[in-house]
């Protein structure tokens, strides 16, 4: 996948297969077929992760610290749920894995994603990946307590 | 009441620098006047001016077609919305300033 | 009120300047419409039918005279010399030009205000009780709690697409709540408990709209520290549950009903309980400095304030006119010899909520010489000077009255709501305002106003229900009827603490009729209230609607 990591592009080995497919290295699957196989997808050093829909919870997912990557998918970028996934998994359940936005990724949410704790992002076919790279700096101040830094903004600097 | 039936129809949008309705005219173009509308005959017509102004994002914004009413040359919007739409707000504007 | 401080001023200035990027994307063609909409409506930038509309927020309703010429200089500069009060204490204009937004916003920046999150699907402006801090019946000042729910929600980056548009309303007051809260999606009410500790009463589930709803308690008594983090977690379990197919059944009110309270508290609860994170709790400090902003003005001592107290009563008994703006648009005010002033915003010829840019320069300086330099802006669509001192009421009046501003029917028939309606809106199905002013020009007598007393006209030009017609005592809305517009009359609405939902009276009636189906309705209450001092909501719930549907349809 190419995706932005880090503010910069880069291309990886993830993929996404569907419940149909062969898994083979670095295949990210379904949250059913991971619960259901992961001992098989991480057997013999593979490594597999796991893809968390906006319908389904991250309480969900078993053994989630043997993943090193957790995909939130946002089906349409108006669909937030995907905001909250993200924010559990890395507050609320400490994982310490890669977590990655796919879907309906752009440019204008970037930044917000990462507040809420991702990590890289596999910006939409037909949006330019390279000019994405500077949603970082949207803002330089946040208010508020967010993955990204759990204390919010008094805690943070003297007001 | 019903509405009246229609004749013809009309493809308007929003410019997106104003705002304002925008009204297709027969060369493509975009008028701030409803008068000046090309009154799409059929709906095929008025199908493939729609898709033709679906592609002008960099103009206007949300094309849609409505239903009018050939008086003459004159177009009738039939409905309130448009009406409204094509003359403006039916209430004062700005309150006058009271005299010094 | 709150001052910013570097770190405040530094997001709304880059907010203005991400907008400017994401304006100029949009007119180079980077992003389309469809990417660009939820973007500009998060800036409170919407498309309507003349023209966008632009909606500035006024954060829990409060404004310095500084702020107000701003907005006039707005006005004039890059509008057509007017604002709009809203239903939720912001203020819009209604014809700016697309280029002009990013311009606007950083002037707006420049006095501390912003359009940040005035539309959109998240968490909108924090309204409140507009005589927050000088009403005699408050426990506690709300502003403070709502400038940090402000802060709280400003890009909150979890809720930013929410499955629909996010309320919240706080009041200070253990009852006669003047902000509605058990018509928005939170409702906080400050309380004590048994123990005489201060908390919050926090509501959901409350809202108006398609399918209207009276909120519910989701926790009678939330400990004080516990107040973002609490309010997070309704957040959270909407963010993840609320109805997502239909964008009409989409708000928390209806995830409410259709888990039913106890599940919808429960899954709150359970996110809270798991919800450690110790930043989220209120801070003393914190809390501290939000709150020096609010602190009182420099009162003066009562008989100074009071001024020369026998001109005030030879004027009062003299003047019948006077007398009667201060009766309806004067009210009590915890500090001796001060007064809370509304200026009408309020005319038969001017569509409700509308100021000029010129008057808008006036209330500057009347906020200036006689308020300690602040007004406020009320979900009735009025402003407010909140510390007027008794001794200035005679000169403030006559200046009121040169400016239109001096309409004596504050909470009464004359004080009529109405949204901006099909004459302005694109989700409008017919007309409002053409309607507020007829029924306005109809019952124009101040006497009868007096007599008929508390009466709240409420008028929404489609199902939105911007105009909070489901809590009008006389609720009004217009309807598209095979090309017409037609309107349905409802009775019997409270958006205060004995809240009620107004009830359809009958069949839908056209434009031509509302007024005499309305006359006629009041004409029934007065024949059969119980004395003066029975109101017209108390009427109504005594006889329930048949004998005003009688009245109203009947031969």
């Amino acid at each position: 996948m190419k995706v932005v990591r880090d503010r910069k592009v880069v291309e990886d080995a993830w993929q996404l297969v569907t419940d149909d497919e062969a898994a083979g290295d670095h295949s990210i699957v379904s949250l059913a077929r991971w619960n259901a196989e992961r001992d098989a997808l991480l057997a013999e050093g593979k490594s597999a992760g796991v893809v968390i829909r906006s319908g389904e919870s991250p309480d969900d997912v078993e053994d989630l610290e043997r993943a090193p990557l957790v995909a939130v998918d946002f089906p349409a970028f108006t669909d937030g749920r995907g905001y909250s996934t993200a924010r559990l998994l890395r507050s609320r359940l400490g994982y310490k894995g890669e977590i990655r936005a796919i879907g309906d990724v752009m440019r204008d949410e970037m930044f917000l994603m990462h507040r809420c704790g991702i990590d890289s992002f596999a910006v939409k076919a037909g949006k330019d990946i390279e000019k994405a790279l500077t949603a970082f700096d949207d803002f330089s101040v946040t208010y508020q307590a967010a993955a990204d830094d759990e204390r919010p903004l008094f805690r943070r600097v003297h007001r | 009441m019903a509405t009246p039936k229609g004749t013809h129809f009309v493809i308007t949008a929003n410019f997106i620098d104003s705002g304002a309705p925008a009204y297709r005219r027969s060369d493509g173009s975009w008028s701030t006047s409803l008068q000046e509308a090309h009154p799409a005959a059929t709906e095929a017509e008025r199908d493939e001016m729609l898709a033709a102004a679906s592609k002008e994002e960099s103009v206007i914004a949300d094309p849609y077609p409505f239903a009018v009413r050939l008086e003459g040359s004159a177009i009738d919007p039939l409905t309130a919305r448009e009406e409204i739409r094509a003359k403006g707000p039916t209430v004062p504007i700005r309150r006058p300033d009271a005299a010094a | 009120m709150y001052q910013y401080d570097q770190y405040d001023q530094q997001i709304v200035e880059e907010r203005a300047r991400q907008f400017r990027g994401q304006v100029q994307r949009r007119i180079d063609g980077e992003v389309t419409e469809n990417e660009f909409k939820p973007l500009r409506l998060q800036n409170g930038l919407y498309m309507q039918l003349h023209a966008y509309m632009f909606r500035i927020a006024i954060p829990y309703g409060v404004l310095s005279s500084k702020q107000v010429r701003k907005l006039a200089h707005l006005a004039r500069s890059y509008d057509r010399g007017y604002g709009h009060i809203t239903t939720r204490q912001n203020i819009q204009f209604n014809w700016p030009q697309l280029e002009a937004i990013p311009t606007m916003l950083d002037e707006l920046a420049s006095v501390q205000m912003h359009a940040i999150q005035t539309s959109g699907n998240c968490v909108r402006n924090i309204t409140s009780d507009p005589f927050a801090g000088v009403a005699p019946d408050e426990l506690e000042d709300p502003r403070p709690y709502c400038e940090l729910l402000r802060q709280w929600s400003t890009f909150h980056p979890e809720f930013a697409f929410l499955p629909r548009k996010f309320k919240i309303a706080v009041t200070g007051t253990p009852s006669q709540d003047r902000a509605a809260i058990r018509f928005h999606d939170i409702g906080v009410r400050i309380v004590n408990n048994e123990a005489g500790e201060r908390g919050f009463e926090v509501w959901a589930g409350g809202g108006m709209g398609r399918t209207p709803f009276i909120g519910q308690i989701v926790r009678p008594f939330v400990r004080y520290n516990d107040l973002l983090a609490f309010v997070e977690s309704i957040l959270r379990v909407y963010n993840r549950y609320g109805r997502r197919d239909n964008k009409f059944k989409a708000r928390i009110k209806i995830l409410v009903d259709e888990l039913g309270i106890e599940e919808f508290r429960r899954r709150v609860e359970e996110d809270f309980a798991r919800s450690t994170n110790p930043a989220l709790q209120l801070e003393r400090a914190e809390v501290d400095r939000v709150t020096a902003s609010f602190r009182p003005p420099p009162y003066e001592p009562e008989s100074s304030a009071r001024g020369d107290a026998a001109a005030l009563a030879e004027r009062t008994s003299n003047d019948a006119a006077f007398a009667r703006w201060r009766k309806t648009n004067v009210l009590s005010h915890k500090v001796p010899g001060y007064d809370i002033v509304v200026l009408s915003l309020k005319h038969p010829d001017i569509p409700p909520g509308d100021i000029s840019d010129t008057q808008l320069d006036r209330v500057a300086e009347l906020a200036d010489r006689y308020s300690f330099g602040e007004v406020r802006t009320t979900h009735t669509q009025n402003m407010v000077l909140t510390d007027v001192r008794d001794a200035d009421l005679c000169e403030l009046y006559d200046k009121l009255v040169a400016l239109d501003m001096a309409t004596p029917t504050f909470r009464l028939l004359g004080d009529i709501i109405a949204c901006p309606g099909l004459d302005y809106c694109a989700l409008a199905n017919a007309r409002s305002i053409p309607l507020s002013l007829e029924l306005a020009k109809r019952f124009e007598n101040i006497d009868y106003q007096e007599d008929v007393g508390p009466c709240s006209i409420k008028i929404s030009g489609c199902i939105n229900a911007c105009g909070h017609h489901h809590v009008g005592n006389i609720g009004i809305l217009g309807i598209n009827k095979n090309g017409e517009e037609v309107y349905q009359l409802m009775l019997g609405g409270h958006d205060s603490d004995s809240a009620s939902i107004g009830k359809i009276l009958g069949p839908a009636l056209r434009e031509d009729q509302v007024a005499d189906a309305v006359e006629k309705v009041l004409s029934k209450y007065l024949d059969t209230r119980n004395g003066a001092d029975e109101t017209f909501l108390e009427c109504y719930r005594r006889l329930g609607p048949d004998p005003f549907k009688e009245a109203a349809y009947g031969a």
